[in-house]
């Protein structure tokens, strides 16, 4: 069968199509940014000032403290506590409280609202002493099935002692299971778009931190998710310390310039894993002989190819922060200002 | 079978090699443990921490200052235990200002002390004392409250200073040297951490430490060198330093081996290069061993010195971190064989040269590695050696051979003939007091050892074709299916002239004769010889358990707690239920009242089942029968707990026996809960589900069988169908899908 050419009526709509999708193509994102600051010293230097200036306006989400469970005493404690080495910009921050799901497996029903009490006098107290005068509350926890009632709970609690507005983070999971997880009793979620892998000593398994293949089973059910979602992006790279086939720890500080060492690692068949070639101390860890590191890198290629895959599943209507984790830990030399603005435009 | 035992801790669980056999006492801390960070019974440490980790020591220390004229409870009191408030007291009375002291106060004016020496204390022991506000102050803290402060008051300096100047005796002026270089390192801890060539704790330090004896204070005051040397990130000097102190006393391994931390290898080749004596070495790669690397550290050590005792705990461990590996707390690892291999190698390597303090310690881990890695031939030679090298006298290591050896002895067996069996009663017996506590021989791991070479023996029997020793050995449930095995077996057990084989044996089976009565009972009722059954019960003490309801009654829908709730004006117990039982089974036979009495049968025999409200009637820990799900009843138990097929055929006794339709409907529907009840079973018994737990196992959809279909064609003008209907979802579903 052939097809017949193009009538000029035909033409003349195909250009008036084209026409009217371009103003789309042009339109502002209705996304603002943000980075996360997650180490326990706030320290910032210059570059990390003018970036979370250009790119953010410095609106930052602090990690303030985390709270876990001490087994011995039997009760939550807060650990990590910020210490602020600098002035801060009091009117952009946000603070972010990390609880393990560890304390509310084991934390009472009747401990919930005392905790809430004890996070907000902490929060108050150390937001005081810096002056800042924060509007709304991050929380961050990987609650699951039995502990979603007292997590729950929890943010209720501490939304109604501290009246602010409360943020959650939303794993990925927690969207394809809304119905079995629920939905945190919050202002706003924050999808975290990344570590969507298993953690694997296996050298052929993919990066744990992003990878599309794993991200597909779960955005799909993304429009469908109650509640309005900022988006947390991975600006991270990471590798993975293993020995006789068993992860041993995950680091930030050992990345392509320590692994690049020929003195101490050569390159394995799979890509990014390295083998050790002797014992010795790096950075305060003791490498084994034919200790593995698998690399886990996030660089603006990955970032972006996130970016695509996740914006299509969103509404981009609605107004949202993406927030960079994390700044505090960045590379400067892998992602420019620039890089950022054309990730943010993308939603 | 295993044998839980809190006194012995978890270490059991996958080890039969103790440290403590063969590694000093002072080093037990450092004992290998895979849940935490040391190694102890009492795991928190809490009673050993930086507030009071050298008391004794300090009293010690003064006791002798005193010419132990001053008695060891009043230095507790006044170094320990006081307040300054209090010391001043004590203080002002030996003086003579304060003429009556409560008793529980130390009285020094009565005792004959010399003055001189009373006075140097007091003065010390105040400056300390307000020093210990910052030092030895640490409380346990939450963070929800402000963090206590532990800086050293800037006043203080000079009260140090004008002491340690004034005071001519060198005990005192040692000590206030200490308080010195403690007071500088929280000071300069708290103020900014200022390079080391600025630092005045340095110079304070470096000025007078030739002064001083090379006692435990001196080292003290070095940790705080070392730690001043860390706060600097000279991490290179700070574990040189901390190495030394390690060394130097029990009391400062913890703190000093937590402190050893090389951040980068030019920190650790620098800190070797600072060693000035081969013992310095050693203990620098003895730390290394301890905190990250057996492996690599052992032969540096043997190079320097195979004698040397830092040996022993690197030994314990490279044992203990190889057997973890391959069943630990956490599950054994991955790729455990390379551990295993690679630590076989070196130790075997190391015993056979025979140079090092304690041959008999590295010929026996090196037979139980090569145990481990399956070289059985290999494994006998180290043993062989280390046999003749053992210290006789020492009850614990004897024993530490004897589990090995017999371990071995047992996986190398073929065939369990009577030469084998007379060779196994003298450990069977041996095990089996340690087992029961009769014995007891502290710190052996002995429970792991013998829960595996039980296993092995019990395979053999069963191998030889003898499942009656198989059994005895470890119990498994397919063994009772057979009662001729059980006769067996209690023939065994009642017999008066047992081997001592037999007897030795017979330890190790769990249950007693009273049990097998009680399992044969039961067995007997669901095959519905009740005369045989009560005659066995009879030895029992389970005749009096007492049923929780009424079990000859029934209900549309099984509800247990409802029935164990209800009231009941006559309880019955296992006994007399089944002489009821006995009575309504004599009168349907003669023909008496056959619709009330089958029916009243059928509800027995349903209640005893698993579904039924009398289930605990056959539950026992031989059967291991306790589950409240169907499929956590072992596989030979099941038919006889789950089957409804009894109570089913009773149901249909009761409904041909009757004329009243009402009757004839209500035992229709009884049949259908037993027919159902069959399908479940069923599916435990499907091939999906032969894997499968309580929370996942696959029943098919309800099943409704010919007996709904019954009720429902022939009984639909009935009462009991209405009742039928508004009691029953299942039923009431059915009707509606068939019409």
């Amino acid at each position: 069968m052939t097809t017949p050419p193009f009538s000029l009526l035909q033409r003349l709509l195909f250009g008036l199509i084209i026409l009217l999708a371009l103003p789309s193509c042009k339109r502002e994102s209705k996304a603002d940014a943000a980075f996360y600051y997650w180490k326990q010293k706030l320290n910032l230097n210059k570059a990390q000032h003018q970036l979370l200036d250009e790119v953010a306006h410095g609106k930052l989400y602090l990690r303030f403290f985390d709270i876990k469970w001490d087994s011995f005493a039997g009760k939550a404690h807060p650990e990590a506590i910020i210490s602020f080495k600098e002035a801060v910009k009091t009117e952009k921050i946000i603070p972010v409280i990390f609880i393990t799901n560890q304390t509310f497996e084991k934390l009472s029903p009747a401990g919930i609202d005392s905790l809430a009490m004890q996070s907000n006098q902490l929060l108050q107290r150390l937001a005081a002493a810096q002056k800042i005068n924060y509007q709304r509350v991050q929380f961050d926890c990987d609650w699951t099935l039995g502990t979603k009632e007292k997590y729950f709970q929890f943010l209720k609690s501490f939304k109604a002692i501290s009246n602010k507005q409360l943020e959650a983070t939303i794993r990925l999971h927690q969207v394809k299971y809304q119905l079995r997880t629920g939905v945190p009793p919050v202002d706003k979620g924050v999808l975290m778009f990344y570590n969507m892998g298993k953690l694997s000593p296996n050298p052929q398994d993919p990066n744990s931190i992003y990878n599309p293949k794993d991200a597909a089973t779960y955005i799909s059910y993304l429009p469908k998710y109650t509640l309005p979602l900022n988006i947390a992006l991975p600006l991270f790279s990471w590798s993975i310390h293993i020995r006789d086939g068993q992860i041993i720890q995950v680091y930030g500080k050992i990345g392509k310039k320590e692994l690049h060492n020929p003195e101490n690692f050569q390159p394995t068949a799979h890509k990014n894993v390295y083998r050790a070639l002797k014992s010795f101390f790096t950075e305060g860890i003791y490498v084994k002989t034919d200790d593995l590191f698998k690399l886990e890198e996030t660089d603006k290629a990955l970032l972006e190819q996130a970016t695509i895959q996740l914006a299509e599943h969103l509404n981009k209507e609605e107004q949202k922060t993406i927030i960079y984790y994390e700044i505090g830990n960045l590379d400067l030399s892998t992602f420019k200002t620039a890089d950022f603005e054309e990730i943010s435009a993308h939603f | 079978m295993v044998w839980a035992c809190a006194d012995y801790g978890y270490s059991d669980d996958y080890s039969s090699f103790s440290p403590e056999a063969f590694v000093a006492k002072e080093y037990t801390p450092f004992f290998y443990s895979d849940f935490s960070t040391y190694y102890t019974k009492d795991y928190t440490y809490r009673d050993d921490n930086t507030n009071t980790r050298y008391n004794d020591q300090i009293v010690k220390e003064w006791y002798d200052y005193f010419g132990q004229q001053l008695s060891k409870t009043d230095l507790q009191y006044l170094l320990l235990k006081a307040s300054a408030k209090g010391i001043d007291s004590v203080y002002q009375n030996f003086k003579g200002k304060i003429n009556v002291l409560p008793d529980s106060m130390p009285q020094l004016k009565k005792q004959k002390l010399d003055k001189k020496l009373v006075n140097s204390f007091f003065e010390y022991l105040s400056l300390a004392k307000s020093a210990e506000e910052f030092s030895a102050n640490y409380q346990e803290y939450y963070g929800w409250d402000e963090k206590p402060n532990y800086t050293a008051p800037k006043s203080m300096e000079v009260s140090l200073l004008t002491a340690f100047q004034k005071t001519k005796d060198t005990f005192i002026k040692q000590r206030l040297w200490f308080q010195l270089v403690r007071y500088y390192y929280f000071l300069e801890r708290s103020t900014g951490v200022k390079p080391i060539k600025d630092s005045q704790l340095m110079k304070a330090f470096d000025t007078y430490k030739d002064t001083f004896p090379k006692n435990m204070i001196y080292y003290r005051t070095l940790g705080y060198v070392a730690g001043r040397h860390y706060l600097a990130k000279d991490y290179a000097t700070s574990n040189y330093l901390f190495s030394l102190c390690y060394d130097y006393a029990a009391e400062m391994k913890i703190p000093a081996k937590w402190a050893f931390h090389p951040n980068e290898e030019t920190d650790w080749k620098q800190t070797l290069a600072m060693a000035k004596t081969k013992e310095e070495k050693i203990t620098l790669w003895h730390l290394l061993g301890v905190y990250f690397d057996t492996e690599r550290a052992i032969p540096e050590i043997v190079a320097l010195d195979p004698k040397s005792e830092k040996l022993d705990l690197l030994l314990s461990r490279v044992v203990n971190i190889t057997e973890s590996s391959r069943s630990g707390y956490w599950g054994g690892k991955e790729d455990s064989t390379k551990t295993l291999r690679k630590n076989t190698a070196l130790i075997s390597g190391i015993a056979l040269k025979n140079n090092t303090s304690k041959p008999y310690f590295w010929n026996l881990a090196a037979g139980y590695l090569n145990f481990m890695s399956k070289n059985y031939t290999q494994a006998a030679k180290f043993y062989q050696a280390a046999k003749t090298q053992l210290p006789k006298d020492n009850q614990l290591i004897m024993a530490q051979y004897k589990i090995l050896d017999w371990g071995l002895y047992i996986r190398q067996l073929k065939k369990i003939d009577a030469k084998a069996e007379a060779k196994m009663v003298e450990p069977l017996n041996w095990f089996a007091r340690l087992k029961e506590g009769k014995d007891t021989i502290p710190d052996l791991r002995f429970y792991q050892s013998l829960n595996q070479s039980l296993e092995v023996i019990s395979d053999l029997y069963k191998k030889q074709g003898d499942p009656l020793k198989a059994n005895i050995f470890r119990n498994y449930h397919e063994f009772y299916s057979n009662n001729q095995q059980i006769e067996s077996l209690k023939a065994l057990m009642q017999k008066s002239n047992q081997t001592a084989f037999e007897k030795a044996m017979l330890q190790y089976y769990p249950y007693k004769l009273e049990d097998l009565y009680f399992f044969q009972a039961t067995t007997l009722v669901y095959q519905e010889k009740l005369d045989e059954a009560i005659a066995l019960l009879a030895k029992t003490k389970e005749q009096n358990d007492v049923m929780l309801g009424n079990p000859f009654n029934m209900r549309l829908n099984d509800c247990h707690d409802c029935d164990h709730q209800m009231a009941q004006s006559k309880k019955f117990t296992s006994m007399s239920m089944l002489r009821m039982m006995k009575n309504l089974k004599e009168e349907i036979a003669a023909g008496k009242n056959v619709y009330n009495n089958a029916y009243l049968l059928a509800n027995a025999y349903y209640n005893i089942t698993h579904y039924g409200n009398a289930r605990t009637f056959y539950e026992s820990e031989l059967t291991e029968s306790y589950s409240s799900y169907g499929l956590g009843i072992p596989v030979p138990f099941r038919q006889m707990f789950l089957s409804s097929k009894i109570a089913e055929k009773y149901y249909l006794i009761a409904r041909e026996a009757t004329k009243s339709k009402e009757q004839k409907a209500r035992c229709t529907f009884m049949a259908s809960k037993c027919e159902r009840n069959e399908s479940y079973n069923r599916s435990y018994e499907s091939p999906e589900n032969k894997k499968a737990n309580y929370w996942n196992v696959n029943t098919d959809a309800v099943y409704f069988g010919r007996y709904f279909a019954v009720l429902r064609q022939q009984y639909a003008d009935t009462r009991f169908y209405q009742e039928a209907l508004s009691e029953c979802g299942y039923f009431k579903k059915y009707v509606s899908k068939v019409r």
